[in-house]
């Protein structure tokens, strides 16, 4: 990325931005790629203990800083926000769930998670 | 010797005596046996009375052979022709009541859900599709509507849910062609007008309809829907946002009466089940294709 693609955006480049920003909303194509870098960065950050990336932003920027430049290239700004704080809330209802169930709750058939039901 | 007029006379005389007497052993027969048959079958007395003379153990050969009295006696009232009605009038009637009760369920929720008067889900609207043409409760009519609210910058829910509502759509489709209108209504009508409402719902399933309209014509929908929806207020023009908002797919009857809330808790094959089984008990008009 020179000072001539600065300059002169190609069409796409144009088109990741506007996605960024929030100005068009992303195509099943592209909310996909930005679904597999959250993932990406995800799977780091578990890989690195590391559950708030807001909160301990200088860890997670210093520990996953390829996956998470990955993940705000192909996310909205927007959903990048958003998914940090899915992960802390994701992570801390299961942790609860699991709690639960140590102390003998009945499991109820509802999802939190991504995987899709066939 | 007597004269044959005094044999005549005492024979006479002992003939009803004689026919007393017979008379009183039957009635001690009769009372024995009605006494003691009276406590398991109740049989009637006078049946009794009518044969006298039966006597007791004329019972115990009602068989013809040996063989045929002791199969009788091991096998008692049972045999395979018996055991085979009872299995399946036993089985005939759970499938019977299992059938009828998960229909009641269905009907209840129905009628539980349908308000008294005013509906309490869902009501009239004017709002504009991805086409720009301009749609009422009224075009609705005559078709289940399935009715899911959401926004096209939706980060994860929306989009899953909406792929499951094409699979869920399709499902309904393959058994009613027609029979439901698929209906998404943004929550977000400052971003979301008919052409980036077209743009995302092509991709999902070419025969949604997508639903529109002005700040207030939206609100007063989720209103009348009973949606949750919150957008953030102090937005900068251009700026971006996410809206929070509820998550259920609406079934609406061909009258526009709300019938049941599908969840995420339901998988494509269940909610097309159920939306299956609502239009199996429907009784009225169902438009088809």
């Amino acid at each position: 990325m020179g000072l001539l693609s600065t300059l002169f955006p190609s069409e796409s480049d144009k088109r990741a931005t506007e996605i960024r920003t929030g100005a068009v909303a992303p195509s099943r194509a592209e909310r996909q790629k930005c679904w597999e870098a959250r993932d990406g960065y995800f799977a780091c950050l578990d890989a690195h203990g590391i559950v708030d990336a807001l909160k301990e932003d200088a860890e997670a920027a210093r520990a996953c800083a390829a996956e998470s430049a990955e993940f705000e290239k192909d996310c909205a700004a927007q959903w990048v926000t958003y998914f940090k704080k899915w992960r802390v809330q994701d992570i801390q209802k299961k942790a609860r769930l699991k709690e639960l169930e140590a102390q003998g709750a009945n499991r109820m058939d509802v999802q939190t998670d991504f995987t899709q039901r066939r | 010797m007597p004269p044959p007029a005094a044999t005549a006379r005492t024979a006479f005389k002992t003939l009803p005596r004689a026919a007393h007497a017979t008379r009183q052993c039957t009635r001690f027969l009769s009372t024995a046996r009605t006494a003691r048959s009276q406590r398991p079958t109740a049989a009637s007395p006078a049946k009794l009375q009518s044969q006298p003379y039966q006597p007791l153990v004329q019972r115990r050969f009602k068989y013809n052979t040996v063989e045929e009295a002791k199969s009788r006696y091991r096998s008692g009232p049972f045999s395979w022709k018996a055991g085979l009605l009872f299995v399946l009038t036993g089985a005939g009637l759970v499938w019977y009541f299992e059938n009828e009760k998960t229909r009641m369920q269905r009907k209840r929720i129905a009628e539980s859900t349908k308000g008294v008067g005013r509906p309490k889900v869902g009501g009239p609207f004017e709002l504009m599709d991805q086409n720009g043409n301009k749609v009422t409760e009224q075009d609705l009519k005559g078709r289940y509507s399935l009715v899911y609210f959401g926004f096209t910058h939706c980060p994860d829910i929306c989009p899953e849910e909406l792929d499951k509502m094409a699979r869920m759509f399709d499902l309904v489709e393959e058994q009613r062609p027609g029979a439901v209108t698929p209906v998404f209504v943004t929550c977000d009508p400052a971003r979301d007008g008919p052409k980036e409402l077209k743009e995302y719902l092509v991709e999902f399933h070419p025969k949604f309809v997508g639903l529109t309209g002005t700040y207030e014509q939206i609100k007063a929908m989720c209103k009348a829907y009973r949606v949750y929806f919150s957008t953030p207020t102090e937005v900068e023009p251009g700026q971006d946002y996410l809206v929070d908002h509820s998550i259920y797919f609406y079934l609406m009857d061909p009258e526009g009466d709300f019938v049941e809330a599908l969840g995420r808790q339901h998988s494509p094959d269940q909610a097309a089940k159920v939306i299956l089984d609502h239009m199996k008990d429907w009784k009225g008009a169902l438009k088809t294709s």
